[in-house]
């Protein structure tokens, strides 16, 4: 299957409107709001087996499938989850800087599907780069009469509305998404209601991530025959792929699901930099934690990752070289998620901050064979006792670097020790927080 | 890029905490509050735009954005300070974000924050005597296949080096009578440099 994500990816400038309409962008979207039925376009992105790209995986036709059908007393919206934050991740902004409109399109077609006529666009407040790039496409199109009172010169209104964020992780989990899409802290709410039932300000809602209606337009395009050629039968599909950390060439990839994480290190990021051996690698972003190298045979897919403990998240491989102590990269995200959790809940809040403090016990030499027992009552206290599943992601690291370096972790503790007891100072340099 | 309409690190003030925002800001602010099915939505644009235009939020800012949204003052400061971005304080004309987050620090995310120390004296937190310049570590930009990363005002500064780092910095200094300019050039130089080190590879 030919790339349909990632076309535009190595251009200087974003392909704006008239250039991307030469090149076949909204005829599909134009084709779907003169011919076909809401149903329709749910019914195709079901059969093609689309799951969100957002992290959890879940069948896209079969969310929209909730929204109300019947026309209602009031709006069901369509927001769109542009806040990327978890680390290891930056394919959203590299669709959103280079290419608008592949974005926008799919924006129209999953707006169309569940009958909102106006969709919020919720991207991070450090993407300015992005958010003034889609402000120019946006008005790019409401200039063309594809958005406005007549879309496409039919009888539907859409329009959609950009809104920046302000700087917090959690604002990702799509119920603090829609708390702060309407001004509040970005708390997650308790679930039921689900957003299809009351999302932003209080109407039903879809929440959608950038990727996954990037890939909406090919689908309804080509249709979900194509769609399912590539991918594996549970997961079709291309995925752009991050790989960063120590590697040749970090960058974004587009290929199959089900893709090795060998073959996106090796062939594609030119393998570990420097030819340095690998310690760890981390499969799809922070929160999927860490796996040792003789797992990098693994298929990137949903369910391949999930029977290795772990999860796909979002695609994003990050590889930690040898020289680098597990200990120390476990910190960067110990100290991450503490910062980033929103407080509400007791066991989220008490649970990261004491976790960040058993790993730095061991960053200084201070690890005891009790604190194992510790992380995983903290880890065990924590998990579906919350609100939202933050403690599911603070304990992907955790956990994984317990689960397969526990010896690694308790011998640099030991050296540590020894090297303080014989030079009586505490400098260890890295990522040391107290 | 064209940032239109947004005023960037060299539009400040110069006597920052008694302005009042100008009229065209304020009429632009209470634009705001219309695009949204209730009004309380426009309340993280506006903060945005205020602080853009400030450089940190004030107590009569966040009184003024919970007046236009019809919120509470007490509500609007919970919410200011929820938010990383927001900033209560002064902070330089040039203020300075390293990621420290995994793919950067990997990377040489510390470097960076050395080399920023060495040359300019400040650490996280800090702000030079000049006013010019402050540092703060920063979490995950998004930039992590261009790692390490450092942002001014959200202009990102990619793969970068304490080499470069220093080149920015003596930049910026010799720039600084017209900050905002001075930092678009910077950036768009930067933006062409890391393409043409993309290009070059297989
Ligand atoms: C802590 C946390 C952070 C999240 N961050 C993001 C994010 O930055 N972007 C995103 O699209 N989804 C994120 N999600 C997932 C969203 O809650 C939601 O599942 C997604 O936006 C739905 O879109 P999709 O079905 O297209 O994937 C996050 C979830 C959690 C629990
Ligand atoms: S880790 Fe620094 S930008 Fe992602």
């Amino acid at each position: 299957m030919e790339n349909y994500l990632s076309t535009e990816f190595r251009r200087a400038t974003p392909l704006f409107l008239e250039e991307a309409r030469a090149k076949g962008r909204y005829r599909t979207a134009q084709r779907v709001f003169e011919t076909l039925t809401p149903e329709q376009v749910v019914d195709e992105v079901k059969n093609s087996g689309l799951r969100g790209r957002g992290g959890a995986w879940f069948p896209t036709g079969i969310k929209w499938s909730f929204m109300p059908k019947e026309p209602l007393k009031g709006p069901s919206y369509l927001v769109i989850n542009a806040d990327e934050g978890e680390p290891g991740t930056f394919k959203d902004r590299q669709i959103m800087e280079k290419d608008p409109h592949l974005l926008l399109e799919g924006i129209l077609i999953g707006s169309f599907a569940i009958r909102a006529e106006t969709a919020f666009l919720y991207i991070r407040g450090e993407y300015k780069l992005a958010h003034d790039t889609l402000a120019q496409a946006i008005a790019e199109l409401e200039a063309a009469g594809i958005l406005g009172d007549a879309a496409f010169g039919t009888k539907r209104k859409m329009r959609i509305v950009l809104h920046r964020g302000a700087g917090a992780y959690i604002c990702g989990e799509e119920t603090a998404l829609l708390n702060s899409l309407e001004g509040r802290r970005g708390e997650p709410r308790p679930k039921p209601p689900f957003p299809a039932v009351w999302g932003a300000f209080g109407r039903p809602t879809s929440v959608n991530n950038v990727e996954t209606l990037a890939n909406v337009p090919a689908i309804l395009e080509k249709g979900a025959a194509w769609y399912k050629s590539a991918g594996t039968a549970q997961a079709p599909g291309h995925l752009l792929f991050g790989v960063s950390g120590a590697v040749e060439r970090p960058g974004c990839f587009e290929l199959p699901l089900g893709t090795t994480a060998r073959e996106l290190v090796e062939r594609w990021a030119g393998g570990v930099k420097g030819g340095r051996r690998m310690k760890a690698f981390i499969p799809g972003g922070a929160s999927t934690g860490f796996l040792p190298p003789d797992r990098l045979d693994v298929p990137m897919d949903p369910e391949s990752l999930r029977k290795e403990g772990t999860m796909l998240g979002t695609g994003g491989i990050i590889v930690i070289p040898e020289g680098v102590e597990i200990v120390d990269a476990a910190r960067v995200f110990s100290r991450f998620f503490r910062h980033e959790t929103c407080g509400q809940c007791s066991p989220c809040r008490e649970g990261s901050a004491w976790s960040d403090q058993v790993v730095g016990r061991f960053q200084r030499g201070e690890g005891r064979t009790e604190d194992f027992v510790l992380l995983d009552a903290i880890m065990r206290g924590s998990k579906q006792r919350t609100i939202c599943v933050f403690p599911e992601a603070f304990a992907g690291p955790l956990g994984s670097a317990v689960k397969h370096f526990k010896d690694d972790l308790m011998a640099v503790s030991a050296r540590r020790a020894a090297a303080d007891a014989g030079s009586g100072a505490a400098a260890h340099g890295t990522a040391s927080h107290g | 890029m064209s940032a239109a309409g947004q005023a960037g690190a060299g539009d400040r003030p110069a006597t920052a905490p008694a302005a009042a925002p100008p009229d065209d800001l304020m009429s632009a602010l209470r634009a705001l509050p219309s695009r949204y099915p209730q009004a309380r939505g426009a309340l993280l644009p506006i903060l945005t735009r205020l602080q853009e235009w400030r450089g940190h939020l004030t107590p009569a800012d966040m009184r003024l954005a919970g007046e236009l949204v019809g919120v509470a003052a007490a509500d609007v400061f919970s919410v200011v300070t929820f938010y990383t971005m927001y900033r209560q304080r002064p902070v330089g004309r040039f203020p300075l974000g390293v990621c420290r987050n995994i793919a950067c620090w990997v990377n040489g995310s510390e470097q960076l924050v050395a080399t920023v120390r060495e040359t300019l004296g400040i650490g996280p937190g800090e702000t030079t005597p000049d006013g010019l310049f402050s540092l703060e570590e920063v979490e995950c930009l998004g930039s992590c296949g261009s790692a390490p990363c450092l942002e001014i005002d959200s202009c990102y500064f990619e793969q970068q080096s304490p080499v470069s780092v220093k080149a920015l910095l003596a930049r910026l200094k010799a720039g600084a009578g017209d900050a905002a300019a001075t930092l678009a050039a910077a950036h768009a130089d930067a933006a062409a440099e890391l393409r043409r080190a993309r290009d070059g590879r297989p």
